[in-house]
This record gives C-alpha cells, sequence and structure tokens, in this order.
C-alpha cells in the first residue's frame, strides 16, 4: 500500500511540475505580447500606413516604405520559392520516393531547414549583392526565397507522403498517366496541407531580418525599384529600436506590432485551413 | 474425416450428428427385425411392441434435422462438411420412413386371423427379410464407416431382393386365385412382403447417400433391377 | 446458394495466364500459375493471406509496375496478346481492365467528377452527352438513386457502401472490358456487401470478371469458377460448385471447411 501512496505522491509532483513548466512558457509569452500591443499599440494610427519614415529626430512619419517593401520581397521571394518548393517536394514523394538521390536531397533540404539565415543572407549577398556592387530588393527576394524553399519542400513532401497508396493506384488503375494522378488527385488531396505549408513559409520569412540586411539593406524613401535597395519593417524594426531618438523607437514597437499580427494572422489561416482537412 | 477443424465446436456437432444417425440406425434395424421375427412367429406382443417404438424413432428424425438446420445456419458449411449434413438430413429421413414400413409389417401381423395357418410362403417373406435386414445392416456400418465401396455393393444387390419380391408376388397371386379364403391373409402378406421390398429401396437410398458423402460424387440413375415392373405388370395381366 | 454455371456454348476465353511466376526482389510470390479466364463469368480466386491472389490480380493490370524491384515472368493473354510485354501501353491496358480496390478510394472531388474524370481520359464528348454517361455508369454501379440528387456533393461524402459502388461505376464509365475486384467486401457492412455482389452479379453479363475475397461464402455466390491458391500455386480451379460440394485437392477442402491450422 506504501507503494501506492509514493507512487501517487510521485506522480502529483510530476503533475506540478508539468504545470508550472507550462504555466512559465505561457506567461513568457503573455508578457512578450502584453509588452508588445502596450507599447505598439500607442503608435498604431492612420500616418504609419500612408507616410515614409522620417528622418532622425523629426516627429510624425509612418513604416509605408518598409511596410511595401516587406511586401514586394516576400511577395517575390514566396513566388520563387513556392513552385521550386512544391516541385522538389512532388519529386521527393512521387518521382524519387525509393531513389538514392532523394535520401540525398531529403538530408540537404533538412540542413537548409535549420540553417541560419544570416548565412543564407551572406551567401546571396557573395553572388549578387558583391559582383552587381549595390544592395537590391531583389537580393533580398531571392534570400528568402531560399528560406522558404526547404520549408514548402518539406511540407509539400509530408502532405503527399499522407496521400493514401491505395488512392494513387486506383487512379494509375484507370489508365491515368503519372502526371495526372499528381496532378488530379494527388494534389487535390494534399491540396489544404501544401497551402499550410505555404502560408508558414510566409510567416516564417516575413520576420526575417539578417538576410536582408546583407541583401535589400534598407531605404528610407519610397521605392518599387527591384534593383535599388528596399525597406522591409525588419529591417527598419532593427534600425529604429537601435536608435536614440524615441520617435523612431516608437515606430519601431508599432512596426514590430504589425509584424506580429501579421504572421498570428497567417498562423491562424493555417491552422483553420488544416483543421478543415479532417 | 479429415483433419480437425478450426473451430472445434463445429467438430462437436458434425460428431453429435453422425452419431444420433447411427443410434437411429441401431433402432430402426431391431425394429425390422423384431417386426420379422412377430410375423414368423406371429407374436402379437411383439408386434405391439414394435409399433409402439415408433414414435422415438420420429421423435430422433425431428432431433437430427434441427440439429442439421442448427449447424448449416450457424457455420455455413462447405465441401464435405455439407455434404455431411444433407446426407445425415437424407439417411435420417430414410430411416423414418424404414420404421414406418416395420410398423406397418407390424400391423399386418396383427390384423392377419389368428385362427389361419399361414402357408410356406411365409419361409420366402421370412428369408427376405434376412436380406434385407443384412442389407440395412451393411448400409449402416457404411455410413458409419463412409466407406463408399461398400455402399456401392449394398446399391449392387437390391436386384436380388427385387426379384425375391416379384416370386412371392407370383406365389401369392396363385394362392388367391386357388382359394378366394386365402385372399385376406395373402393381401396382408403381399404388402409385407412389398413393405421389405421398400426397405431395401431405402437402403439402397442410404447407399446412395453414403457415396455422395464420401465422394462428393453421386450414383448413376439407373441401378441394376431384379423383377422389374414390367415383369409384374405382365403378370398381372394373366388374371 | 451456389450459382448455376453458364451454358457451355457462351464461354470464351478472355484472359489466358501461362506459367506465370513473380518476384518481390529475390522472393517469389508466384511459382508458375496457369489459368484461363472465361468471357463473361467471374472467376473468384480464394486462399489464405499470403498465397498470393491479390498479387495475381495485380499482374493482370500490371499495377505491380508502380513499384521497383517487383516482375513478372510468363505470359499473360488478353485476347491472345501478351500483356507482360514491355512494349505494353500500360495506360492503355488499363483502360481495358479496371480494378476496384479493398479500400473504397472516391477521388477528392465531386461524385459527378468522380465519374466523368475518368471518361475524360480518354473522350472528348459534350456535356450533355457525359451527364447522360455519369448517369448509365452510377446506375450500373447501384448508385443512382441514392446519389442523382447530390451529384456536386463529395465523394468522400458518401458511406463506406456507397464509396465502393461510386468506384465500381467510375470503373464501369471507361468501358473496360475486364475488371478486377480485390476485396471488394472487406470492408463494407452485410448490406453494402450485398449490393456490391448484386452489381457484380449484373455486370457478368458484360464483363469478364475476377475477383480475390476472403470470404468463402462471397466467393460461393458470386463466382462461376473458383481457384483455391496456397503459397503462390495453384492448388485447384474449377467450377464453383464442384470446389465448393466436393473440392478434389485436400488442401482446397481443408481451407474451405475450415480445417487449416
Amino acid at each position: 500500500m506504501s507503494l501506492y501512496t509514493n507512487r501517487k505522491r510521485k506522480s502529483v509532483i510530476t503533475m506540478m511540475l508539468c504545470y508550472g513548466a507550462a504555466a512559465l512558457g505561457l506567461s513568457v509569452l503573455v508578457i512578450i505580447l502584453a509588452t508588445l500591443i502596450f507599447m505598439g499599440a500607442r503608435g498604431i494610427n492612420l500616418d504609419v500606413f500612408t507616410q515614409m519614415t522620417p528622418p532622425p529626430g523629426s516627429t510624425g512619419g509612418g513604416l509605408l516604405n518598409p511596410i511595401v517593401g516587406s511586401l514586394f520581397m516576400t511577395g517575390l521571394g514566396v513566388a520563387i520559392g513556392t513552385p521550386i518548393g512544391i516541385l522538389a517536394g512532388t519529386y521527393l514523394a512521387e518521382y524519387g520516393r525509393h531513389s538514392r538521390l532523394s535520401t540525398i536531397i531529403r538530408f540537404l533540404n533538412d540542413i537548409l531547414l535549420s540553417a541560419p539565415s544570416i548565412v543564407i543572407g551572406l551567401f546571396t549577398y557573395q553572388i549578387l549583392v558583391a559582383p552587381v556592387g549595390h544592395f537590391s530588393g531583389f537580393a533580398g527576394a531571392v534570400s528568402l526565397a531560399i528560406l522558404v524553399i526547404p520549408v514548402v519542400v518539406r511540407t509539400t513532401e509530408n502532405m503527399l507522403m499522407l496521400v493514401p497508396n491505395p488512392l494513387r493506384e486506383a487512379a494509375s488503375a484507370m489508365g491515368m498517366p503519372r502526371s495526372l494522378v499528381i496532378k488530379n488527385v494527388a494534389y487535390k488531396a494534399a491540396q489544404a496541407g501544401m497551402i499550410t505549408g505555404v502560408l508558414l513559409a510566409i510567416a516564417r520569412v516575413s520576420g526575417e531580418t539578417a538576410p536582408l540586411l546583407f541583401t535589400a539593406l534598407n531605404n528610407q524613401f519610397m521605392s518599387t525599384n527591384m534593383s535599388a535597395p528596399m525597406a522591409s519593417l525588419p529591417a527598419v524594426i532593427f534600425q529604429f529600436a537601435l536608435s536614440p531618438y524615441v520617435e523612431w523607437q516608437q515606430l519601431a514597437w508599432t512596426g514590430a506590432l504589425i509584424i506580429t499580427a501579421a504572421v498570428l494572422a497567417l498562423s491562424i489561416g493555417a491552422r483553420a485551413l488544416s483543421s478543415k482537412r479532417t | 474425416m479429415p483433419a480437425q477443424h478450426t473451430v472445434s465446436a463445429f467438430d462437436t456437432e458434425l460428431k453429435d450428428l453422425s452419431q444420433s444417425i447411427a443410434e437411429m440406425g441401431g433402432l430402426v434395424e431391431k425394429m425390422l427385425g423384431d417386426s420379422a421375427d412377430a410375423l414368423q412367429r406371429r407374436d402379437t406382443v411383439l408386434a405391439r411392441n414394435v409399433i409402439e417404438r415408433d414414435a422415438r424413432i420420429d421423435a430422433i428424425q425431428r432431433e437430427i434435422e434441427e440439429k442439421a438446420i442448427m449447424v448449416i445456419a450457424r457455420r455455413q458449411p462447405m465441401a464435405v462438411d455439407l455434404r455431411e449434413i444433407i446426407g445425415a438430413i437424407r439417411t435420417a429421413s430414410d430411416l423414418e420412413r424404414i420404421g414406418d414400413l416395420a410398423k406397418n409389417i407390424a400391423k399386418r401381423t396383427l390384423a392377419i386371423d389368428t385362427a389361419v395357418t399361414l402357408p410356406k410362403v411365409v419361409t420366402g417373406i421370412v428369408h427376405m427379410s434376412q436380406l434385407v435386414l443384412a442389407q440395412l445392416k451393411t448400409v449402416l456400418d457404411s455410413y458409419v464407416s463412409r466407406n463408399a465401396e461398400r455402399a456401392v455393393a449394398v446399391w449392387n444387390r437390391d436386384g436380388e431382393i427385387d426379384a425375391i419380391y416379384t416370386s412371392l408376388f407370383r406365389e401369392l397371386l396363385t394362392y388367391m386365385m386357388e382359394d378366394p379364403r386365402n385372399i385376406g391373409f395373402s393381401t396382408h402378406l403381399l404388402f409385407t412382403a412389398k413393405n421389405f421390398e421398400r426397405v431395401g429401396d431405402h437402403a439402397t437410398n442410404i447407399a446412395e447417400t453414403v457415396y455422395f458423402m464420401a465422394t462428393g460424387s453421386t450414383l448413376p440413375s439407373d441401378r441394376p433391377k431384379g423383377g422389374s415392373v414390367t415383369e409384374i405388370s405382365s403378370l398381372t395381366s394373366v388374371l | 446458394m451456389l450459382t448455376m454455371p453458364l451454358p457451355k456454348t457462351a464461354t470464351k476465353v478472355k484472359v489466358s495466364i501461362n506459367n506465370l511466376k513473380f518476384f518481390y526482389g529475390s522472393s517469389i510470390a508466384l511459382k508458375g500459375i496457369n489459368l484461363e479466364l472465361n468471357e463473361r463469368e467471374v472467376t473468384a480466386f480464394i486462399g489464405p493471406s499470403g498465397c498470393g491472389k491479390s498479387t495475381l490480380l495485380r499482374v493482370l493490370n500490371r499495377m505491380y509496375d508502380l513499384y521497383p524491384n517487383q516482375r513478372a515472368e510468363g505470359e499473360v493473354l488478353l485476347d491472345g496478346e501478351n500483356i507482360l510485354s514491355p512494349k505494353q501501353d500500360l495506360n492503355l491496358l488499363r483502360s481495358r481492365i479496371g480494378m476496384v480496390f479493398q479500400k473504397p478510394t472516391p477521388f477528392p472531388m465531386s461524385i459527378y467528377d468522380n465519374i466523368a474524370f475518368g471518361i475524360k481520359l480518354y473522350e472528348k464528348i459534350s456535356k450533355s452527352e457525359m451527364d447522360g454517361r455519369v448517369e448509365a455508369a452510377l446506375k450500373r454501379g447501384a448508385l443512382w438513386n441514392e446519389v442523382k440528387d447530390k451529384l456536386s456533393d463529395n465523394g468522400l461524402s458518401l458511406s463506406g457502401g456507397q464509396q465502393q459502388r461510386l468506384c465500381i461505376a467510375r470503373t464501369v464509365a471507361i468501358k473496360p472490358e475486364v475488371i478486377l475486384f480485390d476485396e471488394p467486401c472487406s470492408a463494407l457492412d452485410p448490406v453494402s456487401t450485398a449490393k456490391v455482389e448484386e452489381t457484380i452479379d449484373e455486370l457478368r453479363t458484360d464483363y469478364t470478371i475476377a475477383i480475390v475475397t476472403h470470404n468463402m461464402q462471397q466467393a460461393a455466390r458470386v463466382s462461376q469458377k473458383t481457384a483455391f491458391m496456397y503459397l503462390g500455386e495453384l492448388m485447384e480451379f474449377d467450377d464453383t460448385q464442384k470446389i465448393f460440394t466436393s473440392p478434389s485437392n485436400k488442401r482446397t477442402q481443408d481451407y474451405i471447411t475450415g480445417r487449416f491450422g
């Protein structure tokens, strides 16, 4: 009987520790979000979305150029990375499931997935900035694309792997060529999961700062020229937050809130899509 | 019997069914033998006893049918098992008919006026009954051992019984023509002989069933015949 | 319980399997099978798990080609032509030999599209003609009355039995010559099973049918010919009636009467 009470006591202690750890983790998150909202919400007004970044020391101004820059670069990055990622993921799951090459690709992709983003920034700098002689939005987009690819490859492959094989066999058994089986049956079945993957990839890259500092740098004026340096929210936040000016610091908080809200919206969207699937 | 079933209760049920048939066969065999004895010795006590025993035979037949239906419903038997169960149903119904015939023979024994001294022809009937009994015994043995060869032997020998019946028929006809007072007991004896001949037919039915159970195929429809129907009808035309 | 065999005059050999061997890598799964499937007859394949009956079925439409390290030797003649030949166009072959699988596999699209999809692979027809074809196929699959008012619903919204009949309709829609059923009722309840069996029985008038089943009563009910396989070999092949009343092989007898260890 004492064995039983002893075991029960251990169980209670372990449970308390679990609760404690969960509470600690959650409270950190809550504190961060609360601080962010508290600090950021003060600066939210229409100007933020309509005005350029102000020169140092002046009041007013907004974040229009970094918001546009972020949208442009993230958009282009995802536009480049998604098709490559989906095609590569399709190869891994459909055509090369049993081949040696896939094992190698899968391994390299996993490394790329966990590579520090600053390394990717440096790599892009070396091939797209240094030879040209100046920073550009395009280089920024490419560095983001390189970050998007491994995420999309991974999710595409996993989602296609989840499509039951009998479904493919059934489609093949009707005389469908392999390409049509993938396009019309496998993709359709894996659709929701693949879209979720892309949304998660967008969420991941929209907060990246390091690669952009080496590629797009920054621009305090409005610019939609992809071959010139371009502003982006993370870079502006980085720059303004470190500055001594109170107005800039406020704008950095507001920008952080905007990015967080956007990422949160994407994550919720992804979650909603994947739960609809099941 | 082949190897055991995965479900051992199935084996038990089949064995039970088979045992019931064997038991029923033994009872019917005894009943038929007693009915012949009663006729020979004109033993009315034994004859009444035979008549009473028929109810038990009918009850066993119903029991076997119920068991067989239950096994079919529960086990969906296939191949040898299916044949086994169909065979049991068929054999039970043949045995039940033999029981009825034995009862009828006993009834006729009682019906014949005790004052009448029966002619020598009775010995012929008794001889026929012994042949029929031997056939019944062999076919029941072949059932127990699922022996197709012995069943075929029974099937082939039925012609002999038919031949004896035809000659008994001729003899009894002569009696009746000799003296109208003979017609009463002669008719009873004629039916008795006919009943034994029918028992022989049921024995061959069982032989066919055993053959089907053991091999899965059926014996040809035309079996060797001793006394043909045409022969008998040509005899009656003499009248 | 047993369906009567067809009159002898109606039989014509549709598929002829000669000394067929099959390998998964280096292990042999079929050890030289010789068998003929007659036109307008249902041939059932029975046998314990792993006996090679499903493998045999998957050779008939070259399903094994989807996987590496699987290969077949010997001959499978469809109307006299060897379908194992490397020159055989697989998609064409599969349009002639359809297959229905163990688990219902409706495509993730509407009921209508599930049927129309296959037809579009082979024919270019007008919308109204397509409507007619879809309806005919669904009727053939004995599903029309249950789905005619919800053709645009997702195929996955149907019940298991309905999904399986949708798969049968889908297969029938592309007008194959042979239909292979791989344990089509193993995931269905008895009522759905009965409906599928009824459908198979109706399809028999136009198609050559092969069915793999673990349910012996089902084989007895739907087939005219039955093949019993054991450890990659064909032990016995005969009229269904013969197999289930008086099989000649002892292993067949032991298997169908439930005497296997």
